[in-house]
Order: structure tokens, then sequence, then C-alpha cells
């Protein structure tokens, strides 16, 4: 028996407990703030699975907004858990990790619905209709501010979407399931970049591919860190059946850098609302020499800046790959300006 | 964003002439590949004007066009919405333009970067892709050169004048590897080092050219004695060192004896006058006890010195 068919109705004018469960901050505001304003909800909040467990065995919510990647217990694992403990909620999933296989998998786990993030105020407006959940009333729903979202928690947020379109793409691209990365939100100073291009340098096992990229107000570069590359490895993912010879595989290492940061791009494009170039991808120390590259940086052209990082292997070969987005100190205030806004 | 407002026939006219005239090749492409634009720079670097192009297929057009590379190319931009670039390093061209300028062309066709981008309807579709093709000649021309001559440079700082043998410096460094790497792989290379026996006296007797030949000659019979894989320096004025790659101490005194044969074999003549002269060698093998880089070449500068000090024109085997 699945949940939704155990949903029977809900008494007409009767106030719907709902449920957001998200370890970020801003993604359960972004997601209350998205719910109809006439919604006749009663609204609480959990930060991770174990946290939502305690409130659904409590019965206290009917439907329940769910992400996926969380710390404790993730939201595979509360799905699991609402199905074997037979409870009685509607689930959406809302999710950062948009991959095939990903929906697939919610919803064979008794999900009603699969939402990408950043979510829509829209779309989620058809969905709650299209399931007769919508119940309007004449209060406007009242969202209890929780705590003022702090940046960190905002680039983290801005972060797992960004990273989840790269990987939904390049999945597409490669036809295999990559599974998810948590992105690390960092600050890095000069001297961290520094210590990675110096590895870079002595490590001859790893390609290093470079994209610039810039909008108004918010420029960078992406590094792409590619380990252990083997030539036949690359022509197998992309399914190139051509001659085999160095140029050639890191031709196609470009062609997936690209595809990579171009969707990384299309995920800050799609929250910000600001639309990016992005410069012709090129492979780092093959004519500049790092040392070279490294003193010009020890001249010193900013100190400390926002780094987003994630680490991920393909499925199916010996592919890893780090990537890293870069912003330029300059963007700092335009960032720390749009975490502003929409708070 | 969608709503830019009205767009007035003037105002299309003069963006039609950028588009037209600017600098950059602009080509779109229909989902069958054929060509929707084709403007100005397209026209007169291809020869092809758009009234011969327009509506006709890229691959007809252009047989030349690898069709499994474009569609790779060209498949990501229409499936995943994404752009995808070529570089001039992996591949020089998409379109094979000829080198238009008699005087500072100096390569026979254009380099070129090209950027594939969707182009996306009003309801969200991609029914046709965007080419942007930038001539990058000059680019890739100064860097190819500058690779040319950095090459050069990097050959003649690792270079010995005189006898075209590696330099001390470019030596000890491979010497310093090559250290490591035995220390490393457990595999074992031998270290050969020699002079020339009473070399001053060739100098003194005939002067400093003849010396320069004698030089010149003993590299040359080095370099011929040698494998291509062995790496041979000049050490000092008279001073020549070998590493001798994954040879043990028996092979190096195998080479060592050959060597010294073949000079004491040598004759040498400058201006009329015959020299014949001799080498003392030392060899020492590398092994796990030896700590460093510098205590392997003291060993086989021990060897040589009992070389010497047994009457010259022999070699030793470090003990």
């Amino acid at each position: 028996m699945t949940v939704q068919n155990k949903r029977v109705s809900i008494l007409p004018d009767m106030t719907i407990p709902v449920l957001i469960c998200d370890d970020s901050s801003f993604a359960r505001k972004q997601m209350a703030r998205a719910l109809p304003e006439n919604w006749d909800v009663s609204l609480s909040y959990a930060q991770n699975g174990v946290e939502a467990m305690d409130i659904l065995r409590q019965g206290a919510a009917e439907v329940l907004f769910l992400d996926l990647n969380m710390p404790e217990m993730d939201g595979y694992e509360v799905l699991e858990t609402v199905r074997k403990e037979d409870l009685n909620t509607m689930v959406i999933v809302v999710s950062g990790d948009i991959q095939q296989e990903a929906h697939k998998k919610v919803i064979s786990l008794g999900a009603m619905d699969f939402i990408k993030k950043p979510v829509h105020k829209e779309e989620i407006h058809n969905i709650l209709n299209e399931y007769g959940i919508l119940q309007l009333s004449d209060k406007k729903l009242e969202i209890q501010d929780e705590e003022k979202v702090d940046n960190f928690d905002f680039f983290q947020e801005l972060a797992n979407v960004s990273m989840g379109r790269g990987i939904d793409l390049l999945s597409k691209l490669l036809d295999v399931y990559i599974p998810m990365p948590i992105p690390k939100v960092s600050h890095v100073e000069i001297s961290d970049l520094c210590m990675t291009l110096k590895e870079v340098d002595h490590n001859d096992e790893l390609t290093p591919i470079c994209q610039g990229f810039i909008g108004t107000g918010i420029a960078g570069e992406v590094l792409l860190l590619f380990n252990k590359v083997k030539n036949e490895d690359v022509a197998a993912l992309m399914n190139y059946s051509g001659e085999q010879n160095d140029v050639v595989a890191l031709e196609l290492l470009m062609d997936i850098a690209s595809v990579l940061s171009g969707a990384c791009l299309n995920g800050l494009t799609e929250q910000l609302d600001l639309a990016f170039s992005l410069g012709s991808p090129r492979v780092l120390g093959q004519h500049v020499k790092m040392d070279d590259l490294l003193q010009n940086k020890e001249s010193n052209r900013w100190t400390k800046t926002l780094a987003i990082e994630m680490g991920f292997e393909v499925e199916k070969s010996e592919l890893q790959c780090n990537l890293i987005m870069l912003f330029t100190e300059d963007s700092l205030l335009k960032l720390n300006h749009l975490v502003e806004y929409l708070n | 964003m969608e709503d830019v407002g009205k767009i007035d026939v003037h105002d299309l006219h003069w963006m039609m002439d950028m588009i037209q005239s600017i600098d950059v090749g602009l080509v779109v492409l229909d989902a069958d590949y054929n060509v929707q634009v084709w403007n100005g720079f397209m026209e007169n670097h291809s020869g092809n004007n758009s009234a011969q192009v327009l509506g006709n297929n890229l691959f007809k057009l252009f047989p030349y066009i690898p069709k499994d590379w474009f569609e790779r190319k060209v498949n990501s931009v229409f499936l995943l919405k994404s752009q995808s670039f070529s570089n001039w390093e992996h591949r020089p061209y998409l379109f094979k333009f000829k080198n238009y300028r008699p005087i500072t062309g100096s390569t026979e066709h254009m380099y070129q970067n090209v950027t594939f981008i969707p182009l996306i309807t009003t309801s969200g579709e991609i029914t046709q892709i965007g080419i942007m093709i930038y001539d990058v000649t000059d680019t890739a021309v100064n860097r190819m050169e500058l690779e040319k001559a950095n090459k050069q440079l990097e050959r003649l700082s690792r270079t010995d004048r005189l006898t075209n043998l590696n330099n001390r410096g470019y030596w000890e460094e491979c010497l310093e590897n090559e250290y490591q790497r035995c220390a490393r792989t457990k595999r074992h290379s031998s270290l050969l080092m020699f002079d020339i026996d009473h070399f001053k006296k060739v100098n003194d007797t005939y002067g400093h050219q003849a010396g320069d030949e004698v030089i010149r000659v003993v590299s040359k019979t080095l370099l011929d004695t040698i494998r291509a894989t062995d790496i041979a320096g000049r050490y000092g004025g008279e001073e020549f060192a070998v590493l001798l790659i994954d040879t043990d101490q028996e092979g190096a005194l195998l080479v060592a004896e050959r060597l010294r044969k073949a000079i004491e074999a040598t004759v040498v003549t400058y201006e009329d006058t015959e020299i014949r002269f001799t080498i003392s060698l030392g060899i020492a093998e590398y092994n796990d006890n030896i700590e460093s880089h510098t205590a392997w070449l003291e060993q086989s500068d021990k060897a040589l010195y009992q070389s010497k000090e047994s009457g010259r024109n022999n070699s030793t085997i470090y003990k």
C-alpha cells in the first residue's frame, strides 16, 4: 500500500499541518515563501530527517516538503521509514539533485512528486491543485520568520542547486548516475589557492582545466581538476570510437568541462536572475608555468574570497573530478547584497 | 528579460549592419545543419556569398568538416542547452580559410577558436544553434613562436657550447633525479667519471685550440660509445661524467674499458701534428648506503683518483 493511497480526504475548512524539512535555513525560508498565500495551513520546520520523523510520528504533518541531501538522516531514509512505519503523510520531494535516477528512486519510495530547486510559486500552486489539497482560506498564510538567514547558508544553498544542475547535465551527457556530493562553501585566502595550484603542479595525474565566467557584478573562474585521466576511459564515457590520443582525450575532457561549468552557471543564473558569459576553457599550466602564475598571485590582486568546492566520481570509470568555483573579491559585494535582498 | 520592447525597423537595420560587418564569423544552423545565417566575415573569408550558402547543408558545402566531431559538439548544444567550444590548439580550424595577408601572414590558414551556442526560441525550445568563429591566427602564431624559442633557450641553457654535451649545471640536475629514481625504484645505475691524462701538457705543448680539438674528439667518442638513454656531461675543463642508466658496475666497467681503448687508439691531427693521449676512469654503482647524489659523485671521483694513482690509462671500480 503506498502512502498517497492512504490519504482519504482532508475535511473541508481544516487547517492542514505542513512540514518543511531541509538542512538549509535559506531553503526552508524559500520553500515557505513559495507556498500559496491563502493556503490554510500551519507550518512547522525540521532541519534533518531525524527531526522530521519525530514530527511525522506525532501525526503532526499531513504534507511534507522534503529535501534529499541532508546530514543525520537524508531524504531517502525518511521516505523509507515513512513507508516502513506506514505513516500517513504526503511527501513532495524538493531537491537540488535533479538527476533522472534520483527522481525515479524517490517516486518508487512513495513520494508523490518531485520538484526541482529552486522552487517556484506557480509550480507549487499547480501541484497542490492537482492533488486537491489546496484549501484556500481568507486568512493570509503567516510565515513565522525563522532566524535571519546568514550569508553562508545562502551560498551553501546556491551551491547545492548550481552543482546539482552541473551533475545532472553531466549525467545526461555521459549517461551515468553520479552520486550527488554536498558542495563545500568556504572563504579562501590567496595562500590556500596557491597551495592547491602547487599541488596541481607536482601531481602528474591531475589535469587542470580552467574556465572564466562573468555576469553583471559577479565574476570568477571554474577550476576543474580531473584525476587519473585515462584516454580510453574518457573516450568510452563520451561514446567516442575514433582514433585515441592525448589531444583527442584532452578535447573530450574540455567538452566535459564546459558542459559542467556551463550547467553550474545556469544554476546560478536561475537563482540569481543574472546571465553569465562563459569563456573558452583552457588547460592550466600548459603555457604559463605554474611558478609564474603563482608569482603573479603573490604580487597580490586579492586576499580573501568565496569558493565553492565539490568532488565527485563518475561510475563505471576511474574518472574523478574536483570542481572549484572561485569568485572574484569584487563579486562578494554583489553576492552579499543579494542575500540582504532575499532575506 | 523577454520584453525588450518594440524594435523598430530602423533599429533592426543597424543591428543587421553590425552583424554583417563585425570581424567575427557568425553562422546559424538549423537542426538538419542547414545554414540560416552567414555574415559578412564568413562571406569574405569563404568566398561564398549568402545566396550560395543559405538553406544549404553545411556538410555538402564544406565536405572537409569532420561530421562525427561536429555532430558531437552540436549535439550537446541541442540536448543539454549548453555551450561548447573548440580551441585552435586541438583543432586548428573549423572552416578552412586561406591566409589572406600577403605581407604579414605567416601561416597557410586561419587559426580559429569556435563557440557553439544554443539559440532558444520564445517557447524555450532549441531549433537552431549559433556558431561564432574567432580569428586567432596572431595569437596562435605568437604562441607557437614563443614555444619554439623557449625550447631552443632551454636546450641552449643545458648544453656545453664546445662539446654539445650537457653542461655541468644541467648534468647535476640529471644526477639528482637519477639518484632519486634509483632510491625509489631500487634499480641500479652507475656513475662513470673520467678525465684526460696530462691534459695540461697537451695545452702547453700544442696550444689551447689543439686542446679544444682533443676535448671535442673525446666527447664524440664518448657519445659513440654510450647508449642514447645514458646521460653524458662535461663536468669541468677536461673532466667528464656519465650516468649509465640501469647498469651495474660490471656493465659500467665494460663501457669504461671500451671507451678507454677507443681513446687510446685515437690520433688527433692538429695542424699537421699528431696528438695521442689517454684517459683515466672511475666507476661507482648506486647502492642504498649512498646518502646523497653528492656522496655518489664523490665515490666515483675517488675511484678516478685511484686510477690516476695506479699509473693512469685504466678504470677503477669504487670499493
